[in-house]
């Protein structure tokens, strides 16, 4: 792959490319998913290919193929140029990049146990061991399991010199029951929604679930929720379980702080963002105990590398510290239109096909004190909400709506009762603001979303949260209908 | 056939050539091939300048391999002999090591589901427009737009799709597509224009881009209005966008089997008012899409919502019978999700924009959606923001501009308060994705909730 790239870059300059970038992936998938005794799908993939970027006239030009010969190598950093050059006749200023130093370095994500080694009997077998005794829980109509796999290999290459290759394996697994009477349809999934827990990790990740010993549970909770009361419309204290607060970090902090979208350059798309340039060092995004980072260098998250997909290192940054904006993701260029003096490293792209976008990495609420118990002890009336199953956000990233699970009441700081479709409303700022207490990291764990969509043509990413429990004073839960 | 010419993506040939190394895969009882392949040209811009300008090709197949009742699906985009043999080899590895799948309905043959056509909606000057191409489209926006604060895509693009087995299936289709979305920011409000067609030159991008002007600046100076229940007029992008999601929630036969669709405890029933009328049509002259499914049964259309009444879901082979109904080429390529219903049309009727909006006293004009999200299956319960364009309307005519609105709302109760539906209507490429198409007219909603507002 290398020698392609290399062609690809030689071809792209000799084309007139003032900078160029080829980066070639090679990726295998695996995805397993059993409905009680049954396998629903196993799809295996394989993808290979390069994409070519390059700076013309100031302009940005991008191609790709999965057609991975020299020739076409040749032919596609050519397009790219071509593309640049078109791009160049609507442009108002050239792009110019960040400076980054050259790295010429290889680094692969860590995994005790290859899962693509593990044979599919095995895997088959421990997802069937919950699913069916999910199954034989009453009125559940879906016992599912599903265990998906990715390994990618990534080499990188740039005009200016770098030579970056990298080696990421990734896992993930979960289950779900699914209970329905009449046309109530309740959901409860374990380790969480959407196809369970992900990380860079091996099958171990998987051995350390133990699903089969959590089917139970799952499976009772989903059928108990048919006659559970329905969570009241009021203005109360929630406590969030850190899957919940994983997908609020996510949306209403994550995204807004992408540079890309404060420039306006997702405007027409997934929109833009509440903050400004002129609010870093100003705005107050929550209460003095919100302190959020952007960290790749962290192990174990899906957002967890060593360089981005334009060359640049993977950095810790604050984003939000002591409640404060400090911080946003960067790319070289939208650094460089800042003032700032270096990206701070968050482009990634799906696939080798793909124009890398400012992604998260790994956007991490730091650990408070206490216990899960603690944040409840201070709550006479309250609502404790666990699991994300649905999720919206204006295109401002400020007025938000999120549906849990499950949750249950909190009366004089111990848990009551389940209630049932727990939604929950507010605005960003006002929201993180009213947050009073974060669980310690006792409670802290590394959370993946492996399905964040974000760009034009459509990118689906993987990134990371860490994140605790949180509590939260004078939410609006039910919303009204 | 339609001439495909140079600009196809993958010929009919290469595909044979690329499914014939593994049809008579050694210890398969059957095979099937399955190849899409595409190539994209996306120009994008945003603050009225490119921002991002891409080309993209790509190609995969999909094989899938029956070991007696046992079924796995391996893919690759490298489509050589040797490449092929090797993802039949994984997927046939992968079948034996699961267990017996009593519900597979074997693959299609021709005598049993009948030999599919292409459809071939195709314009060789879209499949073939170059970078430059894209970047004039962008300034003639940018002209028509009269704003330095303009984003949005111009694209154009080219499928293939293809299904052959070791059974006699053969089928191939081909289709284009052209795209542009314009939104105007000038400062002090944003607005929306877009339009899409198979073939470059039926999309009007100047138009687009007025009509975001146009929108933008009658946005200024929003006023806040109260959350509640109200009259609506939804444009065809807003009632596309319900469209889109009434299918993913509810139209196909497996999520009726599993008890979360609409149809599973209310077919036959009334779910709409006589006005709608739901169907997924591959075949209407909006649509955008291929004439079989993802294992070659001829597509058929499907009337979901018949006058008001719940019809029937569409479904494939896996699905139909448990249903006692004939499959209708819906397959979606995965046995997890089941059939899906990608070409939504919402039948059009006969008041213009300017008649729906007459015949509302007071209520609102929502140009769109925003981050939609389901809330609950069975009742079709959504949740999403307004975006780009929502007004207040008093006595029929457009009064003053307001913040946008989160909705809390059921798509089935939306039609069912539907007084009257447009002649407009319009076809929109699916949110996510390029595979299908939506097409909706105007909608005057007697009855919408909007559970509360935002700031802008």
């Amino acid at each position: 792959m290398k020698d392609l790239l290399r062609a690809a870059l030689d071809a792209a300059t000799d084309a007139g490319a003032a900078y160029a970038d080829a980066r070639g992936a090679e990726i295998e998938t695996e995805s397993l998913s059993v409905r009680g005794p049954m396998v629903e799908g196993l799809d295996r993939s394989s993808s290979s290919g390069f994409g070519v970027r390059v700076l013309v006239d100031g302009a940005w030009g991008f191609a790709s193929t999965a057609t991975v010969t020299t020739e076409e190598a040749a032919r596609v950093a050519r397009l790219a140029v071509e593309v640049g050059r078109a791009s160049a006749q609507v442009a108002i200023a050239p792009v110019e990049l960040a400076p980054e130093p050259i790295h010429v370095d290889s680094w692969e994500s860590p995994y005790d146990k290859d899962p693509f080694e593990v044979s599919v009997e095995d895997k088959v077998g421990v997802l069937t061991a919950a699913t069916e005794e999910m199954a034989g829980v009453r009125d559940i109509r879906i016992a599912r399991g599903t265990l998906d796999l990715l390994r990618q290999n990534t080499w990188f290459i740039s005009s200016e010199g770098s030579d970056i290759h990298q080696r990421v394996l990734q896992t993930g697994a979960g289950i779900e029951a699914m209970a329905v009477d009449g046309n109530d349809v309740q959901v409860r999934s374990y380790p969480g929604s959407f196809r369970g827990h992900y990380a860079n990790a091996g099958y171990e990740l998987v051995e350390e679930m133990n699903l089969a010993a959590h089917a139970a549970r799952t499976a009772e909770e989903a059928a108990a929720l048919l006659r559970a009361p329905e969570c009241p419309s009021t203005e109360t204290t929630v406590v969030l379980d850190g899957h919940q607060v994983m997908l609020q970090v996510h949306e209403s902090v994550g995204h807004p702080t992408e540079l890309d979208r404060v420039l306006g350059m997702e405007a027409a798309f997934a929109g833009t963002s509440f903050v400004g340039i002129p609010d870093l060092g100003e705005l107050r995004y929550g209460s003095d105990l919100v302190n959020i980072t952007s960290d790749p260098t962290i192990a174990g998250g899906l957002g967890s590398f060593a360089y981005d997909d334009e060359g640049v290192e993977g950095q810790r940054v604050d984003l939000v510290k002591e409640g404060i904006l400090v911080g946003f993701q960067s790319s070289r260029e939208t650094a460089a239109a800042m003032g700032a003096e270096r990206s701070n490293g968050t482009m990634r792209a799906e696939g080798w096909e793909n124009f890398p976008l400012i992604r998260m990495a790994n956007i991490n609420l730091l650990p408070g004190e206490g216990s899960l118990e603690d944040l409840f002890a201070d709550v006479d009336n309250g609502l404790f909400l666990s699991t994300n199953r649905s999720w919206s956000i204006d295109d401002k990233r400020k007025n938000f709506q999120f549906q849990c699970e499950v949750a249950w009441e909190i009366k004089k700081g111990k848990l009551g009762k389940m209630l049932k479709n727990p939604r929950y409303t507010g605005i960003t700022p006002v929201f993180w603001a009213s947050c009073d207490a974060i669980a310690g990291p006792e409670e802290w764990e590394m959370h993946g979303t492996p399905n964040c969509g974000k760009g034009q043509p459509g990118q689906t990413m993987r990134v990371g949260h860490g994140t605790s429990p949180a509590r939260f004073r004078n939410v609006n839960t039910g919303v009204a209908q | 056939m339609t001439d495909l010419r140079r600009n196809v993506p993958i010929s009919p040939g290469a595909v044979r050539a690329a499914a014939g190394a593994v049809l008579e895969l050694a210890g398969a009882d059957a095979v099937e091939v399955v190849v899409t392949s595409s190539l994209i040209g996306l120009t994008r811009f945003a603050r009225s300048r490119i921002i991002q300008n891409t080309v993209r090709n790509d190609v995969r197949a999909y094989v899938r391999v029956v070991d007696g009742d046992r079924v796995a699906v391996a893919a690759t985009n490298q489509l050589g002999s040797d490449q092929m043999l090797r993802a039949g080899g994984r997927a046939l590895e992968a079948a034996r090591a699961t267990p017996p799948d009593p519900d597979f309905p074997g693959l299609p043959s021709p005598s049993r589901v009948g030999q599919a056509d292409g459809i071939f909606r195709w314009d060789e000057t879209t499949a073939g427009a170059s970078p430059a191409r894209r970047a004039e489209a962008v300034q003639a926006i940018l002209r028509a737009s009269g704003s330095d604060n303009a984003a949005g895509v111009f694209e154009t693009s080219a499928h293939c799709y293809s299904v052959i087995n070791s059974l006699g299936v053969e089928c191939f289709d081909a289709y284009t597509r052209c795209v542009t979305t314009c939104l105007v920011d000038d400062g002090a409000a944003t607005g929306w224009g877009e339009a899409s067609s198979h073939a470059i030159e039926a999309v009007d991008v100047e138009r687009a881009a007025r009509t975001a002007a146009g929108k933008a600046s009658r946005g200024h100076d929003p006023v806040e209005a109260e959350p509640g229940t109200y009259e609506v007029i939804l444009e065809p992008a807003a009632s596309a966008m319900l469209m889109e999601y009434l299918s993913y929630m509810g139209m196909g036969a497996k999520q009726v089997v599993d008890g979360e669709s609409f149809l599973a405890s209310r077919s036959g029933e009334r779910v709409a008012s006589d006005e709608i009328t739901v169907a997924d049509d591959v075949f209407d002259d909006h649509s955008v899409g291929i004439g079989f499914d993802l294992e070659g049964v001829p597509k058929k259309a499907v009337t979901v919502i018949d006058h008001g009444r719940a019809v029937g879901p569409v479904t494939d082979l896996r699905t139909a019978p448990k249903l006692g109904l004939a499959p209708t080429g819906h397959y979606s390529g995965s046995s997890e999700f089941g059939p899906y219903a990608s070409n939504v049309v919402l039948r059009p009727g006969d008041e213009s924009p300017e008649e729906l909006m007459a015949g509302v006293d007071d209520g609102f004009l929502i140009t769109r959606f925003h981050y939609v999200n389901v809330l609950d299956r069975p009742s079709t319960l959504l949740t999403g923001m307004t975006r780009d364009g929502i007004f207040r309307i008093r006595g029929g005519e457009i009064a003053e501009p307001v913040n946008n609105f989160r909705f809390s709302q059921s798509v089935l109760e939306a039609l069912g308060a539907t007084s009257a539906v447009g002649n407009d209507a319009t076809a929109f490429a699916p949110d996510y994705g390029s595979f299908g198409s939506n097409v909706a007219p105007s909608l005057r909603v007697g009855a919408f909730n909007f559970a509360s507002t935002t700031t802008h």
